[in-house]
């Protein structure tokens, strides 16, 4: 990834960016937790360690963020939203189709889907190399390796 | 005299024909749901234990202990080839292994996988042969105070993982600590940051988190990039190892080949901790620590041997005492006792050729994988020539399949794309997930053996200093922070929290 | 998401409806079998043994399908949720079955679980160490008298059997024994083995089924002594007054016609009676214990009404 600095101003994204996921999943965590016992130190309660991490993962949050506040500025490449929603969407797509058709739907799904992710896809590749990894998957994962997924959509 | 001859009867035994084909069966199985990221050597077991019922007991038992290592053994292929650690104890193997193969160098870094690999266990299969019994009542004596010692001696050393800022690191360990403490919680049976949702009351498997922030999150950063597109960022060299590289991995192999023998026979997280331990090992004695995290050898060789001694010792608890270190010894010791044998000491006393002859096996098992895996190198090596909008669908298939057979429900599979997302954005903010799978891992057993030291010593945090094997973790963890911290003060305020930024 | 699920449930049910031409049960499709259980494990293990036998018998096909977790919540929400037609059925686990019950709200309906067969019932029990100086759990006791809150018993959690088995004890005997809580029976038996616990709370077929060279026995907590420990002790027979037992058995949706689920349950009592499978079950050490769909349905409510008590236990402690 180029970064391009630019000379003089501060502010490092990434650090700024790693410093609002720390703050946000440790507030988070303090918020699901917030009703459970804390207990004392010799008798823990669910809620004792739980509080004490997040509290510390919001602290070194904040001693990122601060520190990324002041250091050279840097940035993020801007995120390419086409290959991350579509790998995402195929792969949710692919559980719940694996789950009410079976495999070869959700196989079939999967990788025509997850294809357009990349510019470079060629349909007739694309179709072979559905055909051929669906066998493949079959026979191998579901036949061979036993893994308790219907083939099809229904048993009979 | 008496150990010659018994090895002697084993080897007569694991030679049989039958026995020799059963445990080819089971490597060669092994290796194959090994590559097969997700897909893992417990649940492979699990449906084929009703298929031994119909082998002779020590066949049975043969070819299942031979998809366990030779699990291990195809599971740093994918780390190696396409940064997809299938599980723990290949993280670390990826970090190296796969910066090794974005330069043309995975024929290297396979070929000293696998020979790293052979060593250790036949070092271990050995170890286990010789000092069995003596290592199992050492492992009995780590008590829930010398657990606690001891993972936090291994959270400290995660630290060493990331290439970038010790803080973040930090943060991703706490991250990771936080993850595991989602589920019921055993001692008071409440539910914790499960959101209400019933799938998280058992928390969260690993296999998803690896899946997500490191399968889907390489597939979408792998996708973004127009020019590097792939794996292969420099044209493939040699498919062998140099000599150089053969030279700075045979003394990280020995060192890695120690710690794995000895962490494996620890109930719990001993095999995991293995490879963590031996990585940050070699980065703390290499002459150029720079080089980790950008493709050194000692960073595959000696979490790789450390990871395979591992396995073949985690068998120790089992075969002399009876008890499983681990969930895959616990579908060993069902594969036993669904035979009619029960481990346990009787065993070695009144059917010394199951024991000697499965310590054989074991052996010829781990040959029959080098001799297996060594020519296969050139396969996987041609595979990263494949066009990358090829590679790419079947890695997705295989890991979606992966994260579904885990607990057969989609839930797992939604959540896995969540952690991919969660990845992504770890990418962009520069933070390595690799301390965050060791937290997860690590995390329960620490608060687990932290209350449970508690709650036996009523309440005096004493216990931690008392104890002897207690004590010296304690001390060891403490002198590697000063190490750690000591060099930091020196540097200006800007470079004691930028560790050497790659 | 939700409605998304409920969508597609509902269209697949519809398109299972057409291509559903019935042949009589249980001959037009395998028979499935969640299992609550990870591959594996003591439940799992006796249900793959055992389905074959039941195979033979309804001249059906069996397949296993392994949904665990929420200590068995995930299998009996599934189980409930298939279509009521037989060809559904689930493992079911007491104490657990019933206890989930008693501290929340759960996410079946307990209305539409029926039992149908009971196949095991194995007593608790507590262990120490071979060469312990205690023998019974008169020693056990004596010395709790005299050390309050010092005798550390093993337990796989709260409200799971060792830890009901320690309350009534501690109440059953006036005394205060401290409870370590351990991820599964391995992980205790180690610590025990170890002495970092003095005693801990297993099963006695899961004790048997493993090598016990190393342990012994102070008593079973069984009404009567079960089949696979005739010479062990109960805690009545000793003076206290503790009762848990682990069954395991089958269960179907409650919609299902009676005669389906008698069928059922005499298959599984033939199964078991099979010789075959007789040999098999002692070397897993199964404390086989059969009841009919309707003896166990009848025995269930007084099971839950006499945990009910024991849970209250729990909550004083909480």
């Amino acid at each position: 990834m180029a970064d391009p600095r630019k000379v003089g101003e501060t502010g490092n994204r990434p650090d700024l960016l790693t410093a609002v996921m720390f703050v946000g999943i440790g507030a988070l965590g303090l918020w699901a937790g917030r009703d459970l016992t804390m207990g004392t130190a010799s008798t823990m309660g669910p809620g004792y360690l739980p509080r004490i991490v997040c509290w510390l993962l919001v602290l070194v949050g904040l001693a990122v963020g601060g520190i990324g506040l002041f250091r050279a500025r840097e940035d993020i490449a801007a995120p390419k939203l086409r290959p991350l929603s579509i790998i995402l969407l195929s792969v949710v797509g692919f559980a719940f189709i694996a789950e009410y058709f079976g495999f070869v739907a959700a196989s079939v799904w999967l990788l025509v889907i997850g294809s357009l992710a990349d510019r470079e896809s060629r349909w007739r590749e694309v179709i072979l190399l559905t055909a051929g990894l669906t066998a493949f998957g079959a026979l191998v994962f579901i036949v061979g390796l036993g893994v308790q997924m219907p083939i099809w959509p229904f048993w009979e | 005299m008496e150990f010659l001859h018994l090895l002697a009867l084993g080897f007569g035994e694991a030679m049989t024909p039958m026995n020799l084909g059963f445990c080819l069966l089971g490597a060669l199985l092994g290796t194959l749901i090994g590559v097969l990221p997700g897909i893992g050597p417990t649940a492979t077991i699990a449906v084929l234990l009703p298929i031994t019922f119909y082998l002779p007991p020590l066949a049975g038992i043969i070819m299942l202990s031979g998809i366990y290592y030779g699990a291990q053994y195809g599971g740093s292929t994918t780390a190696i080839l396409v940064n997809l650690p299938g599980e723990a104890s290949s993280v670390v193997t990826a970090i190296d292994g796969y910066k090794m193969a974005q330069k043309g160098k995975a024929g290297s870094a396979l070929a000293v996988a696998a020979l790293g690999s052979f060593f250790a266990g036949t070092v271990s299969t050995f170890g286990i042969a010789v000092a069995g019994p003596t290592l199992s009542s050492f492992a009995l004596s780590f008590g829930p105070a010398e657990y606690v010692s001891l993972m936090l001696f291994g959270l400290l050393a995660a630290t060493v993982l990331a290439r970038g800022s010790v803080l973040k690191a930090i943060g991703m360990i706490l991250l990771g600590l936080v993850l595991g403490m989602v589920g019921i919680d055993a001692a008071s049976g409440e539910e914790r940051l499960t959101f209400s949702a019933i799938e998280l009351f058992d928390g969260i498997d690993f296999v998803v988190i690896a899946i997500g922030v490191f399968g889907f999150t390489e597939i979408i950063e792998n996708l973004e990039n127009v020019e590097a597109r792939g794996v292969l960022v420099s044209k493939l060299s040699r498919l062998w190892p140099t000599r150089e590289d053969f030279q700075k991995a045979w003394p990280a192999v020995l060192r890695g080949t120690g710690i794995g023998t000895f962490l494996g026979i620890l109930p719990g997280g001993g095999a995991t901790l293995a490879s963590f331990c031996a990585y940050s090992l070699e980065k703390k004695v290499a002459k150029n620590p720079r080089e980790f995290g950008n493709g050194a050898v000692q960073g595959v060789a000696g979490p790789e041997a450390a990871n395979n001694a591992g396995a073949q010792s985690s068998f120790i608890p089992l075969l002399t005492l009876g008890i499983p270190s681990n969930n895959m010894m616990a579908m060993m010791l069902s594969a036993f006792i669904i035979h009619g044998i029960t481990p346990g000491p009787t065993v070695l006393q009144n059917q010394p050729e199951i024991f000697w002859g499965l310590v054989a096996s074991m052996w010829v098992g781990n040959l029959m994988l080098v001799v297996i895996n060594l020519p296969l190198i050139g396969v996987w090596v041609k595979l990263l020539t494949v066009p990358y909008r090829l590679l790419y669908p079947a890695i997705l298939l295989f890991c979606c399949v992966g994260v579904y057979s885990i607990n057969n429900r989609i839930f797992d599979v939604v959540l896995a794309a969540g952690f991919g997302l969660l990845g992504y954005l770890f990418r962009k903010a520069k933070c390595e997930p690799g301390p965050l799978l060791l937290g997860f891992v690590l995390g329960p057993l620490l608060e687990t053996n932290v209350r449970r030291a508690l709650v036996i010593s009523h309440g005096s945090p004493s216990v931690f200093f008392e104890r002897p094997i207690s004590l010296v973790l304690l001390l060891a963890t403490a002198a590697m922070f000063i190490l750690m911290v000591l060099p930091s003060f020196r540097k200006t305020r800007e470079v004691a929290f930028q560790e050497e930024e790659a | 998401m939700k409605q998304l699920i409920s969508t597609a449930a509902l269209v697949t049910s519809m398109l299972a409806g057409i291509g559903a031409a019935h042949a009589e049960w249980p001959k037009d499709r395998p028979i499935e079998m969640i299992v609550a259980f990870a591959p594996g494990g003591g439940t799992d293990v006796m249900n793959r043994t055992l389905a074959p036998y039941i195979e033979k018998e309804l001249g059906a096909k069996i397949t296993i399908l392994n949904r665990p977790g929420a200590s068995g919540e995930i299998a009996y929400t599934a189980m409930t949720q298939a279509k009521p037609d037989g060809y559904t059925l689930s493992s079911l686990n007491t104490p657990g079955y019933l206890t989930m019950q008693m501290d929340r709200k759960v996410r079946f309906d307990p209305k539409k679980i029926c039992p149908v067969a009971r196949i095991v019932e194995d007593p608790g029990s507590f262990i120490v160490q071979a060469n312990s100086e205690f023998n019974s759990l008169k020693d056990l006791v004596a010395y709790a008298k005299a050390n309050p809150g010092k005798v550390t018993i093993g337990t796989t959690g709260l409200g799971t059997d060792e830890h009901l088995a320690l309350l009534q004890l501690e109440k059953s005997a006036g005394v205060d024994l401290t409870a370590v809580t351990f991820n599964g029976a391995n992980e205790a038996r180690t610590a025990l083995l170890g002495g970092h616990v003095m005693a801990i709370g297993i099963n006695v077929g899961e004790l048997m089924g493993g090598d016990h060279s190393a342990f012994k026995s102070l008593g079973q907590f069984a009404d009567q002594r079960a089949v696979i420990a005739p010479d062990l002790p109960t805690a009545k027979e000793q003076g206290y007054d503790v009762i848990v037992s682990s069954e395991r058995g089958i269960a179907m949706n409650c919609d299902v016609p009676e005669a389906i689920r008698s069928k059922y349950s005499d298959a599984v009592k033939k199964a078991l009676d099979n010789p075959e499978f007789q040999e098999k079950a002692k070397q897993q050490s199964l404390a086989l214990s059969y009841r009919s769909s309707e003896e166990w349905n009848k025995e269930m409510p007084a099971r839950a009404e006499r945990l009910g008590e024991i849970w209250k236990l729990v909550k004083e402690q909480k």
